[in-house]
This record gives structure tokens, sequence and C-alpha cells, in this order.
């Protein structure tokens, strides 16, 4: 025997449809099973589909009254209104139509105009009067688009298949602009055998729920019924998590690499004194990187604190003729006022030298990286901010050597997922020797430059340490790994906070 | 970085060698000057800074046959005694004090020889010279000139020369007027109120430096004698400048003739100043030094060829130590360590082994940003989106937008636009604007940032600190006052605190909707509902319930609960003064 299984929103449809026995349209339907018409629509979608019901699309005109054909509906055609008077009265001159009926002027003229097309009246000439008569004896039988008119207001539906009477009547009243006519569609809903059947109770019926409740659990009642079927291909709502920005992830991803290779953290000030930021990196005071172009320079505060006398001393030294560092210097005269302006850091290499004054010769070998943000003074545009995140790293080791540099920057550009690392001369005003870093990029199928590194000059180190140890150091160039990653050609969108980016880009995996 | 372009074809005559793009492309690099693009005759590498030697095709010519063996050793040049002299006027001093002039004789100036001069005297100006400022280059045609020449200043109006490119003799101050060089270089001399002129014997104008020649000693192919002259501020620059200048143009021939400065003042190098001096320089290499910090050894036999090949003379004068000669146009050269690199140049990058050193270290986190990540995590568990903003904003963002009255705060001095003119001094703003930019994007949007923003702090060595900050905005039609703290007290219960709240009264939130945060009686933070002037100034049209926090308290509040010690990573100096942080800003 057959099974079917039915909702019981579907059973009161059927149910429904059985009472009734002849085809109903779906809004008639719905007010008479009191479901919402949305919702029986999509019930008899899912009752079809079962073979328990079938439908028709039946098209019908559905007309609107206008403004005019209301009023004529009310107070009758002008040209009734007209002979009816007309009867009354035996005879009335044209011109005094409007007068006579209660007609406006056009009303008279189309009176006149329907009297003589009915044959209700003729036009008579007498002394050069043009007079209205009668031509029928009673009051005519109202005409077929007379009574249409009068109807429409408690139909308003016609099948779109009307008689011809009724569609040359429609065709005057819509002529004479008093309705307006369109082709409309609607469904009505009927049981096929096999839904009589069910309803008959001649099918055996396996109740269909939708929802999984505590009710049905509880009471065991989740044994007899069936769960509707859903189709899983279509789509569903949207789920936004929470999320750290995709910058912050690749930060973070940088990080823990740096604290793998065991590099402690090192920090400092947003606002810099032009000492730390250049002069203790021997970036000579007149260096272009240094001009107001490039960099931001403060208005408050202005000016900072330079550090104590003797690593200013040395450093003043260095600048100028080498100090004891063994070199030939810059040769010009340092100045101190220029090294004590506040500028808003353009690198996080202000943090390395930072570190450096600060380390005493116990805590060797040392290893620190930083991450943070710098400032330029560069116009803002698809390739180049005035604000972003820079990273870098450095080893004060007694025997660290440029070899070493190659290893570290190998491990860590390895760890950030690049197999094909290769290097080759580069400068520095602050390393000698100094190195490129290129990797290869699979995708891009080029080599491509990540970042700089070297071994901190002596006339860097010695003032700022007391003694002439190698400093290796490095900074990836932290965009670049971001932008590709994700794709991005504009580097504007690293801080646009576009929610619909922040949103649909993939987390970073990392490798 | 100066971009030099090279024709093919002169830069293998110059090297004596056919040599193919392909190849110069992969070992170019090695020797330190970047690949830009190659083109059908030609290709441009991107020269480092610190090299203006390699500035020219003649410059890089040489250092290439050096890298890969062709020419090795000291480049020598025919200098002799006898070349013009020039009188320094007193009045020059304090305008351009310095000049030296040489000549070279002989010069076979070809079409693509006369092209090099140009591009490396360009290169120059821009890149070595500041932009003329330190140093500019004069070299002009010598076939008519009359010496002893005379560099002295004049008056605007004192005399009239035909300049480069004009047609009508011009007084100095009208080439400051209308020759596009006096426009762009007159404001090195304008304030000056008088202008260098350098002449010949008979009055006739060679140049009018750092701004523009002479028409009279215009040089062309036909050139057979060159004189040069350099003036500046600084005459280290203008010695080295007329060092490399010289040497560059001689690779193609020539006669160097030794010109003589005489001053009416005195100079660092004496009244009568001869250039150029092209003796090189003597240094000495610890090899045993330069081999521990390449990390690679070399031995002494290898270690004089490499250097050799870097066009040095090098020579052992003791256990382990090279006498090296540097050329006089290596100006970069400063200590052993830049020998180091050029010895580690022309043993080659790709052969030196990388190695990661056996030493232990303890790598950690700065415990500010741990805590800081912790908080990042409860907020993106509540199920808000991180935002990152800038630390530059603009006072009407910071202040005006939230209806706070403006305070003081960093300011740049030389911003290059409104929208970025001061730090911020709070993230709340920050936030606001991203909600402005996202009306088109589907809500409930909640974001949060957590970041630094700048303090002014006259304690600190700079004037001003950073604070770290955390801020969290939720925009949706039911937003309000309970969702804000619930934010808050969520963040507080997975941090262990408890805040009480006080209703405050600020010009951001609406009246009566606002409140303060206090943990332990500190005040760390305050939330409400954004006042809706706010809202209409951005066209927001959901409510927006909002919190900020002053994460660098809480951080303090935390540590000292816990009992920590502190660590090597102490930000004590940083929470001193954070107490009145964020109500500095309403």
């Amino acid at each position: 025997m057959d099974r079917v299984s039915i909702s019981r929103s579907e059973r009161r449809v059927l149910e429904t449809l059985g009472s009734q026995g002849s085809p109903i349209y779906i809004d008639m339907l719905a007010s008479l099973t009191d479901i919402p018409v949305s919702q029986v629509a999509s019930l008899i979608e899912d009752l079809r589909s079962k073979g328990l019901v079938e439908c028709v699309r039946e098209g019908y005109l559905s007309i609107e009254v206008t403004d005019e054909g209301e009023l004529y509906r009310r107070l009758g055609l002008p040209e009734r209104r007209s002979i009816r008077r007309l009867l009354e009265v035996g005879a009335i001159p044209v011109a005094k139509l409007a007068e006579e009926v209660g007609l406006t002027d056009m009303e008279a003229k189309i009176a006149g105009m329907w009297l003589i097309r009915r044959g209700w009246a003729e036009v008579e000439e007498v002394d050069g009067v043009k007079i209205l008569k009668p031509r029928v004896e009673s009051e005519p039988e109202p005409t077929p688009d007379e009574k249409l008119l009068g109807d429409i207001g408690f139909e308003g539906l016609i099948p779109i298949e009307a008689s011809r009477d009724i569609m040359e009547a429609l065709s005057i009243l819509e002529r004479r602009k008093l309705i307006e006519k369109d082709v409309k569609h609607r469904v009505s809903v009927r049981l096929t055998d096999y839904g009589l059947k069910v309803v008959r109770g001649e099918v055996e019926v396996l109740e269909e729920v939708t929802r999984v409740t505590g009710d049905l659990i509880a009471t065991g009642r989740w044994r007899n019924i069936v769960f509707k079927p859903y189709d899983v291909t279509l789509p569903v709502y949207q789920l936004y998590p929470g999320r750290r920005h995709f910058l912050r992830q690749v930060l973070d991803y940088m990080r823990r690499i740096w604290v793998e290779m065991g590099f402690k953290e090192m920090e400092g000030p947003i606002v810099e004194t032009a000492f730390w930021d250049f002069d203790a990196l021997y970036v000579p005071q007149d260096h272009p990187a240094r001009d107001m172009q490039d960099t931001f320079y403060l208005r408050n505060p202005c000016l900072g604190d330079l550090p104590d006398r003797s690593l200013v001393e040395r450093v003043k030294a260095a600048h100028e003729y080498g100090g004891g560092t063994g070199s030939r210097g810059w040769r010009y005269v340092w100045s101190g006022e220029d090294a004590r302006r506040c500028l808003l850091r353009t690198h996080t290499t202000c943090l390395s030298a930072r570190t450096i004054a600060k380390l005493k010769s116990c805590d060797l070998p040392a290893k620190f990286f930083s991450i943070g943000r710098v400032f330029r003074n560069e116009t803002l545009s698809w390739k180049s901010l005035c604000e972003f995140y820079q990273t870098d790293g450095i080893v004060v080791d007694e025997k660290a050597t440029f070899a070493h540099l190659l290893g570290y920057l190998k491990r860590y550009f390895t760890m950030l997922g690049f197999r094909d690392i290769r290097f080759r001369p580069a400068y520095f005003p602050y390393t000698e020797p100094s190195v490129e870093i290129e990797v290869y990029h699979p995708v891009y199928g080029q080599w491509l430059e990540l970042g700089g590194a070297g071994v901190f000059r002596p006339e860097v180190v010695e003032p700022l340490l007391g003694m002439d140890i190698p400093v290796l150091a490095w900074g990836p160039g932290l965009n670049r790994i971001v932008m590709m990653n994700y794709g991005i050609n504009d580097i504007r969108e690293l801080h646009a906070n576009d929610l619909r980016q922040l949103r649909e880009l993939p987390d970073w995996i990392g490798v | 970085m100066p971009v030099v372009s090279v024709r093919l074809r002169d830069f293998c005559s110059l090297i004596g060698l056919d040599l193919s793009i392909d190849d110069l492309k992969d070992r170019m690099p090695m020797m330190g000057v970047a690949w830009e693009r190659e083109y059908e005759d030609g290709f441009d590498v991107e020269v480092f800074p610190n090299r203006p030697d390699m500035f020219s095709v003649e410059g890089l010519a040489r250092a290439y046959a050096g890298f890969i063996g062709v020419s090795e050793g000291l480049r020598r040049y025919d200098v002799r005694e006898g070349g013009p002299t020039v009188y320094v006027d007193r009045g020059i001093e304090s305008v351009r004090p310095y000049i030296l002039v040489a000549l070279i004789d002989g010069v076979n100036l070809s079409e693509y020889a006369l092209e090099s001069v140009i591009q490396l005297q360009e290169k120059l100006h821009i890149s070595y010279c500041r932009d003329r400022r330190k140093a500019s280059i004069g070299i002009h045609d010598a076939g008519r000139l009359e010496y002893p020449l005379t560099y002295r200043a004049v008056r605007g109006d004192e005399l009239r020369f035909k300049p480069l490119d004009f047609d009508d003799e011009l007084t100095p101050e009208e080439i400051l007027e209308k020759h596009p060089k006096g426009i762009a270089y007159g404001h090195l001399v304008r304030s000056y109120g008088s202008y260098p002129i350098l002449m010949d014997a008979r009055g006739r104008v060679l140049s009018m430096p750092p701004i523009i020649n002479g028409e009279f000693t215009r040089v062309t192919t036909a050139t057979k004698r060159l004189l040069v002259d350099i003036t500046g501020l600084d005459i280290d620059v203008v010695s080295s400048v007329m060092k490399i200048l010289v040497c560059n143009i001689c690779e193609r021939g020539g006669v160097i003739y030794t010109g003589e400065s005489i001053y009416e003042y005195d100079t660092p190098l004496g009244r009568r100043v001869k250039a150029p001096i092209l003796e090189p320089y003597r240094m000495e290499l610890n090899l045993d030094r330069a081999c521990k910090l390449i990390g690679v050894n070399i031995g002494v036999d290898d270690a004089l060829k490499l250097l050799r090949r870097m066009r040095y003379d090098a020579r052992i004068i003791d256990r382990g130590i090279i006498e090296v000669y540097v050329p006089p146009y290596r100006v970069d050269i400063m200590h052993w360590v830049d020998l180091a690199e050029d010895l580690l140049i022309a043993f080659g990058y790709d052969k030196v082994e990388p190695i990661i050193p056996a030493i232990a270290t303890i790598g950690g986190e700065n415990p500010l940003e741990l805590f800081t990540r912790k908080v990042r995590e409860v907020m993106v568990g509540l199920g808000f989106q991180e935002v990152m903003t800038y630390i530059l904003s603009n006072p009407r963002d910071q202040f005006d937008l939230m209806r706070t009255s403006r305070s003081p705060c960093v300011e740049i001095g030389n911003p290059k636009t409104l929208e970025f003119t001061i730090c911020r001094l709070w993230l709340l703003p920050c936030l606001m604007r991203v909600l402005a930019s996202n009306k088109h994007n589907p809500y409930p949007q909640r974001i949060f940032e957590a970041d630094d923003v700048v303090v002014l702090d006259p304690l600190s060595e700079t004037g001003a600190r950073n604070l770290r900050k955390l801020a969290a905005t939720s925009a949706h039609v039911e937003a309000d006052f309970a969702e804000a703290k619930a934010v808050a007290e969520a963040l507080m219960r997975c941090l262990g605190l408890r805040a009480s709240y006080k209703p405050i009264s600020h010009p951001s939130f609406i009246e009566g909707r606002a409140a303060s945060i206090e943990v332990d009686g500190v005040e760390v933070g305050f939330l409400g509902e954004i006042h809706p002037e706010i809202l209409e100034k951005l066209g927001l049209e959901n409510p927006v319930a909002a919190v900020e926090v002053n994460l660098e308290s809480l951080y303090h509040i935390v540590r000292k609960r816990s009992g920590s010690v502190g660590s090597a990573y102490e930000v004590s100096n940083r929470f001193k003064a954070s107490k009145s942080a964020h109500t500095s800003t309403g």
C-alpha cells in the first residue's frame, strides 16, 4: 500500500480542498485555512511535488474604473440622462442641452454624440436653431456597456475568454476612458485523484514535521513522524563572525616567527627625536631621508631631550670624523639642535638603536625584534602610505657574521612560506655589508625584493654600545607580503576598513 | 635612487668585450647595482646613492670590467701640472665660497660620450650634490678661453651674458626670472643679493653657478679640450665631485691638467688649492677581522686578487694586514668595513653559505602586546570585527565631529594634507569614520580597534608617549546603552575584573545614557549611546553603542592583582601618567 508523508499544514490544505470539491483560488484557500498566502503557495508547491494537488493558472482581465467612469456609474451616462429629459420635454436646443440636463459643456457634447450614435435622438434645424428631438417613444433598455459599467463595482474580474458582447462593451468603455483593463493571472488548485484518496483515508499517511522540537523528543513522537527533507542546494543567510583584521593576522604570525626564533620584543615611542631615528643610526644630518618632504616633523612637541652627554658626544664624533670607530666620518659639523627635533618615527630601526644603547656586555648574545607603525611624509596613493607597519630584528652577538645573517634570513623567509631565497648586494646608510633579500614568487613567476638587511656599521654600534661587535639587522617588506597573499594591488586597502573586504577575505593560514 | 641608462655598444666597447644583456642582467646585480629594465640597445640600472662614481656608463664599465676579471687593480689617469688658474674674489666668500677648476685635453666626445657626461652631471647634481646646493658642475669647451679665470660675485644687473639655450643676453636677475634653470635653482642664490660668476681673462662669462653656463663655452662633439669647474658650499664635496667627474670622463682617454684656485680668503685647504688630487687613499685591512665579519675564510692571495677586482691596489704588509689603495673616485669608503663589503661582493654573495649559529636566547613578547591580544580575542569572541585605522588624524575628526572641545595633542609641523595634521588621542572618532564609510554594507556592524594613541607627556624624553586603548562600536537598529555595557562587562569578566559604572555627562553621548567605567577606583573608560548629532553629521541612520577603554590602566590593574613582579619588559613608566590620559579628550 502507498505511503505518503504530509505535514499538519499540508493536511489542513488537503482537507479544505476536499471539502470544497472544486478548484479553488489560492487566496481563497488562504482565507479558508487561515494560513498566510505566501505559506499556502509553498505548501501547494510541496503538495504538487507529492502528486496530491494540481494547479491551473488562469488569465483574467482586471478592470479599474476611472474617475470619470466612477462618476457616470453613480449618475448614469450623459446620454442616458439626456434622453430621460428629452422624453420629458419633447425637444431641447443643442445649445441648451447642458443647462437643461445639468451637464458640463464637455458632457453635453459627449451626450449629443452618443444620443445620435445609439439612435435615441436626432437633430433638426428650426429657424436656424439646432434642436434635439427624441427618436424613441420610451426610455431605452440599458446597453451592454452600461450594464457592465454598473456591474464592475461588484465583480471587477472578467475571464480572459469572455463573450463577444462583453468584449465589445469593454472596448467601448475603454475607448471612452471610463475603465482601464489589464491582463493578470491567478492560480486555482484542486485535488488529484491521489490527493482525493489521501483525503478519504485510502492511503497511509505519515505526519511530516519541519523542526526538531523538544516536545518531539520528550514525547518520543519523533518515532512516528517523518522530517521534511530540505533542498540542501538552496542559499542560506550569511554569517559574519568577529575576526581579527587581515593585516593583524599577518602581524601576529610574524610575531610568532620572531619569538620562535628566540627574539625578544622591543618597544618605543612613536614620537621620536631625530637623534634616535637618524643620528644614532649614522644618518648624516643633510641626508635626503631627513628632508621635510620625507619626514613628519612636529610642531608640538617640537624639541625632545638628548640622552646622556657621553653618548651624544660619541655619536657626534662618529658623524664628524669617525670618533674612535676607525672611520673617516661624514666630515661635517654635527648639530645637537637638529638631533633634538621631534618627529614621527620613520622606521622601527630607531627601536634597535635604543635597545643597543641599553645593553650591557653581560646581556649578550641577545636577539630583539619590533613590530610597529612608522610614518612617512608621502602623498597617499595606490603605492604609498604615510603610515604603515614595519618589522625589524637585530642579533647582537660578538661571534655573529654575515653568514649568520644569511642563515637567519633564510630561516625567517622560509617560515614566511618562501622556498627560493637569494641575496644580492644592497646599500643602507647604517649597515655594511648590506644585503637585499629576494624571494621567488611561484604565482607571479618572478623574483621579488622583500627587504633589506645588513651588519650595523661600527659608526652605529660603537657609540651606542661602547664596543664594536657585530649587530645583524633586518626588516622584511611587510606590506608587500600582506598584499601578495591577499591579492591586493592598492596599498590603501590595508587601512581602508571596508567591512565587506574584512568579512570576505580568507584567514591568513601561514605555511 | 639614481637610475643610469646605458647603451650596450658603448658599455661593451669601454670594457673591450662583447657582452649579452641576459648575462649582464644576471651578473650586474651581484656587483651591487639593481637591474631596472632592458630595451633594444641598452638597459637601465639603479645605482646606490653611495656610489656616485657609477652614475655614468664609464664608471659602471670600470667597475664591471674588474668584477668579471677583465681589468684589475687601481686605474691610473694621466695627470699633469699646468692647468688653468682661477682667482677667487673676496666678495664670493659669503655666497658660494669654493671653486675648483681643471682642464682635460684630448677628449674624444662621441655622441655617446657627450650624452654620458650630461647624464653624469645631472645625476651628481640631484643626488650627491643635494640638488646643486652642496656643489654644482660646469663643463665647458676650453677652446676659446683666455686665462686666468676669475670667480666673483656680481650685482644682479652688473653684466649681461648669453645663457645656454638663449639667443639674448640676460642679466643674472633676468636669468632668475626667465631662464628655466634660473626659475628652478634661483632659490639657492637669490637671498644673497649678488650672484656667483666665473669669467675668463677677457671678462667673458663661462657660467653663473649653480644656475647655468654661458652659451659661449657650449660643449659639442667637436670639443677637444674641456674645462671643468666645480663650485659649492662644502669643499670636501666639491673636491670629490671633481675627482669623480675627471676620472669618469678620462675613462675615454685624455690628459688631465691640474688647475689652481687662488683665494683672497682662507679655506680648509689653504689659499692656493690644486685640483684634482688623484692620489689613491691608503687604508689598512685586517684580513682576519674582515673574514670574521663575513663569516667566510679567504686566503691572503685570494683576498688580494678579489680586492684588485674591485679596482683597489692591494698588497700584504704584515701578517694578515693588507695595505689597500682606494681609487680617488671611491668617495664612499670611510671605514675598513666598506672594504670588507667589497671583498665580499668580489667573493660573491651567492657563495656565502648561510649558517644558523647555535646560540641560546629566550624569545618573548612585550607583555602589553600579549595583554592586548587577549583583549582582541575577547572582542572577536563577542562577534566584533577588528579594524585598523590610522594614528594620524585631524582636529575636525578628533574633536569637532565628536562634539568635544579641542585639547592639546601631538601636532605635525609640515603636514601634506588637512586629513593628517595631528596624532589621535582616542579611538572612537576613528571607528565612527569607519562606520560612516561602510553604510552600504550589511548591519549589524560591530567593530573594534585595540591599538595606540599618542598623548603629550612633558615628563617623557620626546614630550609624548604611546598609550594603548580599546574602542568598540555596535551599529544596528537595536544598538543601545545596554549592549555597550554588556560588552564592557563581558570584557571585564574575561579579564577577571569587576567594574562599577557611574553616570557621566559626555558631549559624544546622549545625555543620561553615558557611564564611566571604574575598576578598583580607577576610571578606565566610558561607554554610552552616541549622540544623534554625530550620527547626523556622518549620515548614519542606526543608533550606535560605544565603549572606549584605557588598556594600559587595565593592564596595570590586572598585573597588580596577579602579583606579577615585573619582567624584562617593564612598562611601568607607560602607565604612570596614563590615569589622566583618556579624560584629556573630554
